[in-house]
């Protein structure tokens, strides 16, 4: 059975952790998280590389959102914002409900299988967690 | 190389009007717009015909809408021209309503503001941007982060967040154009629902329907209108900045900063010189975060100072008297023209029961997602 990404382009789902597709700016050294494509938010550079970036950081701030109206999204769930290891802070999802206390603590990525797709594959997406083992 | 609006010719408001805030329902955006104007034209005490361009701040409700409801007042074949900037569409329509007469292309226009919450639309699908939440973060996650990051800062509460909420909804309870006019008590503001973080419901502002309107003259239609000098309220500055990027730093506060700076030394003004500050108060957190950006208070104090009472009415400066986004209401377009119209209310000392003694310098506050924020600086005459 094989893992396919829940967000195509972010990440590789084959990997055996989660490591992020980000952009370097080849001028002015920017690093972004999700990936540019058309020129340097910094610098307007068109020299662009990609980036593959640590899943790992600290937690910047935390929250539990209770009410949500999207399609296919269902509350509660927690959203993290993660100052990575390799400079932006990026949002993403946190596997457990967390607190104000837990902000600057570390965390990191691991695969979450979020469903499983018509042909058998697990549809994964690298959640955050402050736990240093296991699955989330 | 650029130059203020203080280079160009004085530009004041003669009349402000509104459509009350309110939940949607059957009206017509044209009969919401055309009440705010008429209010307006009284305001000032001029005819429709001598209204040379008009801006409409419009975002959710259709595209070309403004010759629809304008045609109403007898169609004059004026240059007419919607501004979409998203909670900032209302400001925008101002500022360039304010341009027009600045620059001398005409010498009086009007800024509405209407919407109805018909249409919302994002631009990152278009854009092909895509991230790891895929729409899990609205707004009011947004400011959720903010707000837990802002308490993990400065050891601020939750219930000092909602004591913005009980402060503006005693002054929306004085305000007959406010979308929620009941004052609420701390224990209410904190009860679910629980909606993001430490926000509940009644710390998110309403979005509904409604319109506001503002028009502008410069000193020569003032006087050829014999117009009454002495109810005009000059617009010191205006300021239009956009986000760059920050060093991590958050970006809500950078931008606000930045752009009140500009707008405050454009006027020749300090955070201090403020009596009155309509600021963007669509979460709780937000008017907190904003106080301390646009140096009202030194950052972290805030909080302290609103339990003191120093941002209520009659306060040292009063935040939000006309309840603000949380009390008032958020229809979008109309939201930064209605701050324009609050504004020169009170510093006119035309503001009844929710008079701030003495206002006679004003300051306007709207952020939009993108992100963008406008400020402008108004002063009594």
């Amino acid at each position: 059975m094989d893992r396919t990404a829940a967000k195509p382009g972010l990440y590789d789902p084959a990997s055996l952790v989660p490591q992020l597709n980000g952009t370097r700016c080849s001028d002015c050294g920017a690093t972004f998280f999700p990936p540019l494509q058309t020129g340097c938010e910094e610098c307007g550079s068109t020299g662009l590389t990609p980036l593959k970036m640590e899943a790992s950081g600290t937690l910047h701030s935390v929250a539990t959102v209770h009410m949500h109206m999207g399609k296919d999204i269902e509350a509660p769930f927690t959203v993290a914002e993660v100052a990575l290891d390799s400079g932006p802070i990026i949002r993403a999802m946190l596997a457990e409900p967390a607190d104000l206390n837990a902000i600057g603590k570390r965390v990191s990525a691991l695969w979450k299988t979020t469903k499983t797709d018509e042909d058998g594959n697990e549809v994964v997406e690298p959640y955050f967690t402050l736990s240093t083992k296991g699955d989330v | 190389m650029p130059r203020p609006l203080s280079d160009f010719r004085t530009v004041s408001v003669i009349g402000v009007g509104l459509h009350p805030y309110q939940r949607p329902s059957d009206t017509p955006y044209t009969q919401l717009g055309v009440t705010a104007i008429r209010q307006a034209l009284q305001d000032a005490g001029i005819e429709w015909s001598e209204v040379q361009s008009a801006y409409t701040g419009t975002a959710t409700t259709s595209m070309g809408l403004s010759r629809l409801m304008y045609r109403h007042l007898g169609a004059t074949g004026i240059p007419m021209t919607q501004v979409e900037n998203a909670s900032a569409s209302g400001s925008s329509a101002f500022r360039q309503a304010c341009f027009d007469v600045a620059s001398g292309l005409v010498d009086v226009s009007i800024a509405v503001g209407v919407d109805k919450p018909l249409n919302f639309s994002m631009p990152q699908s278009a854009a092909g941007v895509r991230d790891l939440m895929g729409g899990r973060v609205v707004p009011f996650t947004h400011f959720a982060l903010l707000a837990n990051r802002y308490m993990h800062e400065t050891g601020a509460t939750a219930e000092q967040f909602a004591q913005v909420a009980v402060k503006n909804s005693a002054n929306g309870a004085l305000n007959p154009n406010a979308q929620r006019q009941k004052v609420r008590s701390l224990e209410e503001v904190l009860a679910p629902p629980e909606i993001s973080g430490p926000l509940t419901r009644l710390q998110c502002c309403p979005i509904g329907e409604g319109a506001a309107a503002v028009i502008i003259a410069s000193d020569d239609a003032i006087q050829r209108l014999e117009l009454n000098q002495s109810r005009s309220v000059q617009v010191l500055s205006s300021a239009l900045r956009s986000e760059t990027t920050y060093e991590n730093e958050n970006f809500d506060a950078a931008l606000t900063r930045d752009t009140t700076a500009e707008a405050l030394s454009a006027a020749n003004l300090s955070a201090s010189d403020l009596d009155i500050v309509e600021l963007h108060d669509a979460f709780t957190v937000e008017e907190l975060l904003y106080i301390e950006a646009m140096g009202i208070s030194t950052p972290g104090q805030a909080a302290a100072e609103l339990s003191e009472g120093q941002f209520a009415i009659g306060g040292r400066v009063s935040v939000s008297p006309s309840g603000g986004l949380l009390s008032m209401g958020h229809p979008i377009g109309p939201t930064g023209v209605g701050q324009i119209c609050e504004i020169t209310t009170q510093v006119r000392g035309e503001a009844g029961p929710r008079q701030h003694k003495g206002a006679r310098t004003g300051l306007a506050h709207m952020v939009g997602v993108g992100a963008v924020c406008a400020v402008h600086v108004l002063r009594a005459a």
